[in-house]
């Protein structure tokens, strides 16, 4: 049971980006667009799972002193993994996800969970809080990057499969949109609107 | 002491492995981008190409034209050229490829690798927004600023100012290098 509360927690009870408010600039910056934000939700989990699952392994080898370190190399270098395999298999996306990509070595929410998590906790544990933070992570990500996009662009952009062209389009809105919600200031706006509708929700659910 | 030595060994066992499992995945992926990136330059060329035979690349004026590529048709007559621009856009610079007749009016032009903001500044990487240039360049000159665009086109480009005033004058370089050479490969 408390392995499942591993898992879970991270969804909604201590989500990282609008409950722990960890990794707001890669949240604010590629949430542009739905596929960008599942492209780099996909690299964030399995950087933060991999990355947990090693740390928890070697939590009794690292000294203490250079645990922070170790903990870097350790997160970039699956980092460097994934930029490889996206450049190599989903060129597109990497191309979309820009410098963001190398930049979840220094994404606060994998260094907070090796740091808060994995460098003082099993293995399996360590393993399922990656997968469940990762999930929160890509879920808040793809729900900004969901409102931007269809009131900023007028459209869903997810990826194309078969006869399906890979974008949705909004009839109405794609030709008149609300352009600031697509740019930077918008973002910050949502996830000020975002955050005080999470904050309403969990007060009341604390007083019920 | 053997403390020291006992971190600095941990230190570097991890690098090492680390250090492995990237070379490793490089060892497979970097193949694989390298044929991505040869046949995304190779598909760039050919849209812009207009139907005529690519030659061979020389290089350009090492300032705003990176390469040069001349285009013919059958019978090997010179017909224009491709040449590979670097534009300063909003996130950084931005490759444009662009082919002109020899007379320095645009025949076709694409955006290629760039960093531009997705939604607005990415705008330019769709048809349209290269097709407003399309004959532009010779005896009609290309537009550098927004308020030399008609309405439609104008609002289509607003929010990304500083994207369109780096793809024009890279445009207009192109065009201005294209005349210098006089009709010549």
């Amino acid at each position: 049971m408390s392995h499942m509360k591993e898992l879970t927690k991270g969804l909604f009870k201590e989500n990282p980006t609008f409950i722990i408010m960890l990794g707001m600039c890669p949240t604010l910056s590629v949430s542009t667009q739905v596929s960008n934000a599942l492209g780099m939700g996909v690299a964030v989990i399995f950087v933060l799972t991999c990355s947990n699952i090693f740390i928890s392994l070697l939590r009794k080898v690292i000294p203490d002193s250079i645990r922070i370190p170790s903990y870097i190399v350790i997160i970039a270098s699956f980092v460097t993994v994934v930029e490889m395999v996206m450049h190599a298999f989903v060129p597109s996306i990497y191309e979309a996800l820009g410098v963001y990509l190398p930049l979840i070595v220094v994404n606060c929410i994998i260094l907070g969970r090796a740091e808060a998590f994995a460098g003082k906790n099993g293995v399996l544990d360590s393993a399922l809080d990656g997968i469940g933070m990762g999930i929160g992570f890509t879920m808040s990500l793809s729900f900004i990057a969901l409102i931007r996009e269809i009131f900023g662009a007028g459209k869903i952009t997810l990826f194309p499969i078969g006869s399906f062209s890979g974008t949705i389009t909004i009839p109405g809105l794609s030709e008149s949109p609300v352009r600031v919600v697509a740019l930077a200031a918008g973002a910050l706006l949502l996830m000020g609107y975002l955050k005080a509708f999470f904050q309403w929700k969990s007060e009341r659910g604390k007083k019920a | 002491m053997t403390r020291y030595l006992k971190t600095a060994f941990t230190l570097f066992a991890i690098s090492a492995v680390c250090t492995a499992l990237c070379a490793f995945v490089n060892q497979i992926t970097a193949p694989l981008i390298a044929a991505n990136n040869e046949s995304d330059r190779l598909l760039a060329l050919e849209a812009v190409s207009a139907g005529y035979t690519i030659g061979e690349e020389t290089e350009g004026n090492g300032e705003s034209v990176s390469y040069l590529i001349p285009l013919t048709d059958e019978s090997g007559e010179l017909k224009g050229y491709i040449l590979g621009l670097t534009a300063n856009g909003y996130g950084g610079p931005m490759d444009v490829i662009a082919s002109y007749n020899p007379d320095g009016s645009i025949i076709a032009a694409k955006m290629s690798t760039n960093s531009e903001t997705p939604g607005i500044g990415k705008k330019a990487e769709e048809s349209w927004y290269m097709e407003m240039f399309t004959g532009l360049g010779g005896d009609s000159p290309i537009p550098l600023s927004k308020s030399e665009l008609s309405d439609t086109d104008s609002a289509a480009v607003s929010g990304a100012s500083i994207t369109f005033s780096g793809v024009t004058s890279a445009l207009k370089a192109g065009s201005d290098y294209v005349k210098s050479l006089g009709g010549e490969a």
